[in-house]
C-alpha cells in the first residue's frame, strides 16, 4: 500500500492509494496501453490510473516514451500516419479510443501545452477565446469573462491587461507560454497535459510557472512531462518514471525520489545516465 | 595571384557583375522605352524649310523634323547635286508634314544641301484633327456662323465645338447606344418567343408598339444630332499650307490648335502632362495611328482583375488540397510535377485550348442552351474577355497553386497543433489559422500571376482581343458588365500599331509610348499587390519560430 503524505511546496495533499483508487478520484485509466510507430513499438503495454485533480508528472530520459504517452491522452498522435494504438484510456468511462469519440470534443476536453510557446499571430485577447470561437460562443459578455478569468488563472492579467488587442506576438516567451496555458483553460477541460512547459523558458519565467501549475490542480487534472526531475519533485504529486517505452514505477512523488523500488528508477534519479 | 583567387574576391567580383549586367539591362530597357515614348508628347518645334529640288523647282516644306541620317553620297549619284567632292555622306530629314488630304503621306525625307533656308516662324501653326492627320501651315481666317471674325475668338469658338462635340458623343454612344441595344434585346426577345412557340398575337403586337416607339425615339435622336452636326459645321477655319494652298478647315475636325513656336518651356511641360492625359483618356483614331489608347488600357485592367478574380480561388483550394488533404503518395508526387511543368507549356497552346474548348466547346454549348435566339450569330461562342481571363487564369494556376504550397508548408506544425489540441478540427484550423498566416505567400503567387498575365499577347489573340472594339466590356446597358464582349489589349495594340498599321512613321513612337504605358500599368498593379503582401506579413510576421 502507497500512500501519500504531506508536502512542504504543494500544500496538503489529500492521502490517496494509487493502486486502489475509488472510480470518483480516477481522472484517467490507462489500460494495457500499446504504440507502434510503424513496426517500431514505442509503448508497451501500460497500465495505470492518474488521480483527479492532482499532478501527475512523467518522468525519463529521452526517447522512453513519456511525450508520446502523453501526446496519446489527447490524440494528437493521430496526426503521425504511421502510429498505432491498441489498448484503452478511459475518460469518465468512456474509451478515447473509441469509434464513436469526437476527436475535437475529446481535445475540449484534454487541454495541451507544448514545449515550446506557439501563441496564433492574432491579438492576445483573440488568442484566449480561440477555443471559445470554435465552439461558436458570440456573446461579448462571456468572451470578456473568459478572457479575464483565464488570464488571471494563467497569472498574466496583470501584465496584459492594458494591451489585450496588441499581437501576442509581443509577449516575452515565458509570458506567451502563459498566453497558451490561460488559451488552454479557456475552454474549461477537465484535464490539462503539459509537454515539457518550461524547457524553452529561463529559469524565473520557470518558477513562475510551476508556481501556477501549483495553483492550476485546484480545478484542473494537470499531467506534465518533464526531464527536470528537480522540477517533477517541486510540482508533483504523482511521478511516474518510464524507460524505453515501459512505465517502469509509478508511486507518489515522495515516495519516488525517496525511496525508489526499482534499480533503474534509482540509477536515473542519483544521475547514474539519464 | 594565387592569394588573390583563394580569397574569393574574383567570384565576388564575377557576382557584382553579374547583378550589374542585370540592373543595366532593366534600366536601360526602361529608359530606351520611357525616353522614346515621352517624347511624343513633347511639342516639338516647327520648321519652314525653303529649299530647291532637283529639277531646280523651289518648294516650301512645313513641318517637324522627325529623324536625321547620314547616308553616304554614292548613294545619292544619280541625283547630280552640287555637293562638296570632299563630303562622303549626306544628312537628310525626315519631316513629318502632315495636311494628308493635300499629299498622300503625311512624311518626306529631304536632303540637307537642298534646303536653302530654315526658320521657325511663330506664326506657324499646329492643329490636331479627327482626320487626315494634323496640320501645319498658317491661320489665315476664322469663321463663326459663316461670316469672318477676329482671331482672338478663337478660344470662345473651340470651347463652343467643344461642348457640341460633348454632345454630339453622348447622344451617338449613350443614347443611340442604348436605343440600339434595347431593339436588339427586343428582337432577340420576340425570337426567342418565336422558337419556343409561345409568340401570340398580342404578344406580337406588343413587341412591334415597343419597337415602334423605339424607333421614334431614334429618330428624334439623329434629328437632335443632325441638328448639332449643323452647328458645329457653321463654324470653320480657312489656313494656309506649304506652298500657300489654301484649306477650309471644319471646326468639328478641330481637335487642338497649337503655335508651338511661341510655346515657353512651362507651356511646353503644361502641353506635354496635357498630352499624356489625352492619350491615356482618349479612343483610338486613323487606324489606331492617333488618339489615345484609354479602351486598351480598361480592357488589360478588367481582363487581368477577372483573371486574378478566377485564379484565386481556383489556385489556393487547388494547393490546400495537395498540401493538406491528398495522401503522400507518388501520385500525388506525380501531380505535383505535372502542375510545376505546366508552367512551362507555352503560352500559344493555351490560346489554341481556349479557343478549342472554351470558345468553341463551353461557348458554343452555352449559346445553344441560353441563347438559342441569337443563333446562328454566336454569344458566348466567340472569342470575348471571359474567355480570355479563364484561359489566362489557366496559364497563370502553377504559379499560385506553387507558391500557396511552398508557404503552407513554411507553417509551423507548432501553429497547426496548437489549434488542433484546442478542439478545433481540420477545416477551422485551416480557415482560422493556416489560411490567415499563409496569405502573405498567396499573394506572391498572385502577384506572379499578374505579372504574367498582364504582359501575356499570344493567346490572347485566339480568344477575345481586337485591333478595334467598339463597345467597352463594362458600359451602362444592363447586365452592365459584358462578359462575351472583345475587348482591346495594351500588349496587342502595341503589335498592331507597330507592325499591322498603314502609317509606319507615324506609328513608331506610339509603339514606344504605348509599350512605357502597359510596363507602367504592370507596375502598379504589381506594387498593390506587393503592399496588400506586405501589410499581411506585418500582421502574421509569426513564422519565425
Amino acid at each position: 500500500m502507497i500512500s501519500v503524505t504531506p508536502k512542504t511546496l504543494t500544500g496538503i495533499a489529500p492521502k490517496i492509494d494509487l493502486t486502489n483508487l475509488s472510480p470518483e478520484q480516477v481522472a484517467l485509466d490507462i489500460k494495457n496501453l500499446n504504440l507502434y510507430y510503424g513496426d517500431k513499438q514505442a509503448l508497451n503495454n501500460i497500465t495505470m490510473s492518474i488521480p483527479k485533480g492532482q499532478v501527475t508528472a512523467f518522468i525519463g530520459p529521452s526517447g522512453c516514451g513519456k511525450s508520446t504517452l502523453l501526446r496519446c491522452i489527447n490524440r494528437m498522435n493521430d496526426l503521425i500516419d504511421i502510429c498505432k494504438v491498441s489498448g484503452e484510456i478511459n475518460l469518465h468511462g468512456v474509451n478515447i479510443y473509441d469509434r464513436q469519440v469526437d476527436v475535437a470534443q475529446l481535445r475540449r476536453n484534454v487541454g495541451m501545452v507544448f514545449q515550446r510557446p506557439n501563441p496564433f499571430p492574432k491579438t492576445i485577447y483573440e488568442n484566449v477565446i480561440y477555443g471559445l470561437r470554435i465552439t461558436g460562443e458570440k456573446n461579448r459578455r462571456v468572451l470578456d469573462e473568459a478572457v479575464e478569468n483565464s488570464l488571471r488563472n494563467a497569472a498574466l492579467w496583470n501584465e496584459v491587461k492594458d494591451r489585450l488587442f496588441e499581437s501576442a506576438l509581443g509577449l516575452s516567451g515565458g509570458q506567451q507560454q502563459r498566453l497558451v496555458i490561460a488559451r488552454a483553460i479557456a475552454v474549461q477541460p477537465e484535464v490539462l497535459l503539459l509537454d515539457e512547459p518550461t524547457s524553452a523558458l529561463d529559469p524565473i519565467s520557470t518558477l513562475t510557472i510551476e508556481e501556477l501549475i501549483n495553483d492550476l490542480k485546484k480545478q484542473f487534472t494537470v499531467v506534465i512531462v518533464t526531464h527536470n526531475m528537480q522540477q517533477a519533485a517541486r510540482v508533483s504529486d504523482q511521478t511516474a518514471f518510464m524507460y524505453m517505452g515501459d512505465l517502469i514505477e509509478y508511486s507518489d512523488t515522495n515516495t519516488l525520489f525517496t525511496t525508489p523500488k526499482k534499480k533503474k528508477t534509482e540509477d536515473y534519479i542519483t544521475g547514474r545516465y539519464g | 595571384m594565387n592569394k588573390w583567387f583563394k580569397s574569393g574576391s574574383p567570384w565576388i567580383w564575377l557576382s557584382a557583375g553579374g547583378v550589374s549586367i542585370s540592373l543595366i539591362s532593366v534600366l536601360g530597357l526602361l529608359w530606351l522605352i520611357a525616353s522614346r515614348g515621352l517624347s511624343y508628347f513633347w511639342p516639338a518645334e516647327l520648321y519652314q524649310f525653303d529649299m530647291v529640288d532637283e529639277k531646280g523647282i523651289a518648294t516650301e516644306v512645313i513641318g517637324e523634323i522627325y529623324d536625321r541620317e547620314r547616308i553616304p553620297a554614292s548613294q545619292l549619284a544619280h541625283l547630280e547635286l552640287n555637293l562638296d567632292p570632299e563630303q562622303t555622306s549626306i544628312e537628310r530629314l525626315l519631316i513629318k508634314t502632315g495636311n494628308r488630304e493635300l499629299v498622300s503621306l503625311d512624311f518626306r525625307w529631304i536632303l540637307a544641301p537642298q534646303i536653302i533656308t530654315t526658320s521657325t516662324p511663330e506664326k506657324l501653326v499646329v492643329i490636331e484633327r479627327r482626320t487626315n492627320g494634323n496640320f501645319y501651315g498658317f491661320i489665315k481666317q476664322l469663321i463663326l456662323d459663316g461670316k469672318p471674325v477676329a482671331f482672338s475668338r478663337f478660344d470662345e469658338l473651340l470651347e463652343r465645338v467643344d461642348n457640341f462635340q460633348e454632345q454630339l458623343d453622348k447622344l451617338q454612344k449613350v443614347d443611340i447606344g442604348a436605343i440600339n441595344y434595347q431593339l436588339e434585346r427586343l428582337r432577340l426577345k420576340q425570337r426567342k418567343h418565336d422558337l419556343d412557340g409561345t409568340l401570340t398575337s398580342a404578344l406580337e403586337e406588343e413587341f412591334r408598339q415597343q419597337s415602334n416607339s423605339l424607333n421614334k425615339e431614334y429618330v428624334q435622336l439623329e434629328e437632335k444630332l443632325m441638328q448639332l452636326r449643323n452647328n458645329i459645321a457653321r463654324d470653320a477655319l480657312v489656313v494656309t499650307a506649304m506652298n500657300g494652298e489654301e484649306i477650309t478647315i471644319n471646326f468639328e475636325h478641330i481637335l487642338k490648335l497649337s503655335f508651338n513656336n511661341q510655346l515657353s518651356i512651362i507651356d511646353k511641360i503644361n502641353v506635354f502632362f496635357g498630352q499624356i492625359i489625352d492619350f491615356v483618356l482618349d479612343d483610338p483614331r486613323e487606324a489606331n495611328t492617333e488618339g489615345g489608347v484609354f479602351p486598351a488600357i480598361f480592357g488589360t485592367v478588367l481582363m487581368v482583375l477577372l483573371m486574378t478574380v478566377i485564379v484565386s480561388p481556383l489556385g489556393v483550394i487547388a494547393a490546400i488540397y495537395l498540401h493538406e488533404y491528398a495522401g503522400k503518395n507518388a501520385l500525388t508526387k506525380l501531380l505535383r510535377i505535372a502542375v510545376i511543368n505546366l508552367a512551362g507549356v507555352p503560352s500559344i497552346v493555351y490560346g489554341v485550348f481556349g479557343l478549342g474548348f472554351f470558345v468553341y466547346m463551353v461557348g458554343g454549348s452555352l449559346d445553344q442552351l441560353f441563347y438559342a435566339e441569337n443563333l446562328p450569330g454566336p454569344t458566348f461562342g466567340t472569342p470575348g474577355v471571359l474567355w480570355s481571363a479563364i484561359t489566362l487564369a489557366i496559364l497563370t494556376l502553377p504559379v499560385v497553386i506553387v507558391s500557396t504550397e511552398e508557404g503552407l508548408s513554411r507553417i509551423p506544425a507548432s501553429m497547426r497543433h496548437g489549434s488542433l489540441a484546442l478542439g478545433a478540427t481540420k477545416i477551422e484550423t485551416l480557415w482560422r489559422i493556416i489560411l490567415p498566416v499563409a496569405s502573405p505567400a498567396i499573394m506572391t503567387g498572385i502577384i506572379l500571376a499578374i505579372a504574367r498575365a498582364a504582359g501575356e499577347v499570344a493567346p490572347l489573340m485566339l480568344v477575345g482581343v481586337v485591333k478595334m472594339a467598339p463597345n467597352l466590356p463594362l458600359d451602362g446597358n444592363f447586365p452592365f458588365l459584358h462578359l462575351d464582349r472583345k475587348f482591346m489589349h495594351l500588349g496587342f495594340h502595341i503589335y498592331d500599331v507597330g507592325f499591322q498599321s498603314p502609317n509606319v512613321e507615324a506609328a513608331r513612337p506610339l509603339v514606344y509610348a504605348t509599350a512605357t504605358l502597359l510596363v507602367t500599368i504592370i507596375v502598379v498593379l504589381n506594387m498593390t499587390a506587393v503592399k496588400i503582401r506586405n501589410n499581411l506579413r506585418e500582421k502574421y510576421h509569426a513564422l519565425e519560430q
